[in-house]
């Protein structure tokens, strides 16, 4: 690749069709078909026939028109068929570049090349899709390559190393294992039953609504407590139920794994490079220098097992979940590792402060008006409602009572938050822990706020504003006068930013000990 | 101050009216006492909060940033590093205009970093606007290179 960069050229031919956003064209066509379907069969045949042909007509003037171009400082793109768009990206503030491979693109090597920088606007900034995969690779590291120079010409350091490819580095690998538990641990098990909700929700709809209501009988059967259940009908609620935790499990593991299969992540230059997913891959470029925020994610279950999840935000403009780089799952120990990595100059997690007793007051009661709130609903709709609610309502919603008391020594013990030279971490959660974590050369802004319960315990909630979707990182609950000291410091680093030096490549992790703070 | 009052009475009347009218309807004789509550929460909001937001709503220019400190029940105080602002707008409502003032939104790149200075006579703000970016630009120029990007 010359290093004058890429001429003028178009996406791959392919692109009329790869092109199409699969996503948005259902979403749009979805009601119309169902609503045409419902109408007669024909006419819709038709319809659809002529909306492809326009489609495509539309796609190939798209692509046609459609042409970018790099000349070692900025980025330009040039589309639109009727009202076009010329686009140019400084080099310098591009934030993610990321390489996305669907698995029909793996089958003819083409690839996605995405640009993201720090706008605000939830879209991606530049979205070439799709190009041959050497295009896309080169054009990747072309754009790394320029940005380190014009890294390295403000900085005012010798270019030199610039010019060849800096050897990857391997920082972390998931191992498939911990892929799978990840997958049985998270969120994810969720997806097999809304899966089955809407698809129920479908056949009720449309087609017969005899299995509906032959469920719908079950379900009431057990609610009430009638003897709906014969001992047949027992078993065959067990099986339903033994049938639906295994293909959760079993949905959970095959989506954890086709997402996050070979996860790694290697370190190329100043850049974090993330690469993951089994038939569709994608490699993301994060630079280093753009890591806004970092979050350990810590749910009961894994903290059972000693693992926690990470995620890493960059103020790329689009929060989409898919395009965040999470770590599914790395045992505990690595987490500072992968945070002196991520974040230069942190050694990992620093030394939390404890918040005050009072803060207890303030987390008990908020957990005990949601469950008086749960509570007052569950004895009202006892009471009250048409349809029959079985009489063990109002005592489980009593039994919420204790239960969240429980939770909410819980989450005061978690509370915690630690400010050093580098960085301001936070710790909040009762069931799900999690600790942001963010350099406070990124921090924007500061403020604090207390509304009158608490200006009366004496506490107050410090948020460290950070740029991105990401969010910002809230001590929530410290002491007053702790409050306004931690606002002083955080204002003066944000308007005093010292940047920490990143870790030359070659060394071994270590980078100046963060300095602990005393309150 | 002037604002608030008017701008608060905007949407505060017919809320409060209309849940007085609901009330009524609803209740019969025990909807008075939610009238006379509402009449009681409008005459506070109308002629108490407006004044005791604005005695308590400050914000001054400290060495490195811009300090504000606000709100009458959920007490706030934010501080906006020079160094850190992206831009300044003037946003004038039609209230505004008609007595002469602005507000001062400053945007950070933290999307809830952004502040506001109200009540600013519109004569003095493009002034305050000059002189806050002028401390922007300093702060800029004090960090040489790569730091000079505050993303």
């Amino acid at each position: 690749m010359p290093s004058d960069g890429l001429a003028d050229r178009r996406l791959h031919p392919a692109s009329i069709l790869l092109g199409i956003d699969l996503r948005q064209t259902i979403q749009a066509l979805i009601f119309p078909l169902v609503a045409g379907f419902a109408a007669g069969g024909r006419v819709i045949l038709v319809i659809l026939a002529v909306f492809g042909v326009v489609a495509l007509i539309g796609r190939t003037l798209a692509w046609q028109r459609f042409s970018f171009g790099f000349d070692g400082e900025v980025l330009r793109v040039e589309e639109g068929v009727l009202s076009r768009s010329h686009r140019a990206l400084d080099v310098a503030r591009i934030q993610q570049v990321e390489i996305d491979r669907g698995a029909v693109a793996r089958l003819f090597g083409l690839a996605a090349l995405r640009v993201e920088t720090a706008g605000s606007s939830s879209e991606v900034e530049v979205e070439l899709r799709v190009i041959p995969l050497a295009d896309a690779e080169a054009l990747r590291d072309e754009l790394r390559r320029s940005k380190a120079a014009a890294g390295d010409a403000a900085s005012e350091g010798e270019g030199e190393h610039a010019l060849s490819p800096p050897p990857a580095e391997s920082v972390l690998r998931v191992p498939l294992r911990h892929v799978v538990l990840a997958s049985v641990t998270g969120a994810r098990l969720l997806v097999f039953p809304a899966i089955v909700g809407v698809a129920f929700q479908f056949v009720g709809d449309a087609f017969s609504d005899w299995a509906a209501e032959r469920a719908e009988d079950l379900v009431e059967g057990l609610l009430l407590g009638r003897g709906a259940l014969d001992g047949f009908g027992w078993r065959l609620a067990l099986l339903g139920v033994a049938a639906t935790l295994v293909a959760s499990v079993a949905t959970a593991v095959v989506v954890g794994v086709l997402r996050d299969a070979g996860f790694r992540i290697e370190r190329v230059g100043d850049d974090l490079s993330v690469t993951r997913g089994l038939l569709s891959t994608r490699s993301s470029v994060v630079p280093l220098r753009r890591v806004q925020k970092v979050e350990v994610h810590r749910n009961w279950l894994r903290r059972l097992l000693g693992f926690a999840a990470v995620r890493i935000h960059s103020a790329g403009g689009s929060g989409d979940a898919d395009r965040r780089v999470t770590v599914p799952l790395l045992p505990e120990r690595a987490i500072d590792d992968l945070l002196a990595e991520v974040l230069p100059g942190v050694a990992g997690i620093p030394a939390l402060t404890a918040h005050p007793p009072a803060a207890l007051r303030r987390t008990m009661f908020r957990w005990l008006r949601q469950a008086v709130l749960i509570g007052a609903s569950a004895i009202i709709a006892w009471r009250y409602a048409p349809f029959g609610v079985p009489d063990v309502v109002p005592w489980l919603a009593g039994a919420l009572l204790p239960l969240f008391a429980v939770l909410a020594v819980v989450e005061y013990r978690q509370l915690g938050h630690g400010l050093t030279a580098r960085v301001v971490a936070a710790r909040t959660g009762a069931l799900s822990v999690v600790t942001s974590l963010a350099p406070v050369v990124k921090v924007q802004a500061a403020s604090t706020r207390a509304n009158p319960l608490q200006r009366r315990l004496g506490l107050i909630i410090v948020v460290a504003h950070v740029a991105g979707p990401g969010g910002d990182v809230v001590i929530a609950d410290t002491g007053t006068e702790r409050g306004h000291w931690l606002l002083d410091r955080l204002t003066e680093h944000a308007a005093e930013p010292v940047a920490p030096e990143v870790r030359p490549q070659v060394l071994v992790m270590g980078g100046p000990p963060a300095t602990a703070d005393e309150g | 101050m002037q604002v608030w009052r008017v701008f608060g009475a905007l949407w505060q009347v017919p809320l409060l009216a209309g849940a007085s009218v609901t009330a009524v309807l609803l209740l019969g004789r025990a909807g008075w006492v939610v009238v006379a509550l509402s009449v009681a929460l409008l005459v506070t909001l109308l002629v108490w909060y407006p004044g005791a937001r604005f005695r308590r709503w400050r914000w001054w220019l400290s060495d490195l940033a811009l300090l504000l400190e606000r709100g009458v029940l959920v007490r706030q105080r934010s501080a906006v590093p020079y160094f850190r602002i992206q831009q300044i707008d003037v946003v004038q409502g039609p209230i505004d205009r008609l007595l002469g003032l602005a507000t001062l939104q400053v945007t950070t790149a933290s999307a809830t970093g952004t502040v506001g200075l109200p009540g600013i006579a519109n004569a003095d703000a493009p002034s305050v606007r000059a002189e806050l970016l002028w401390r922007a630009a300093q702060a800029v120029a004090a960090h040489p290179g790569e730091l000079s990007d505050a993303v």
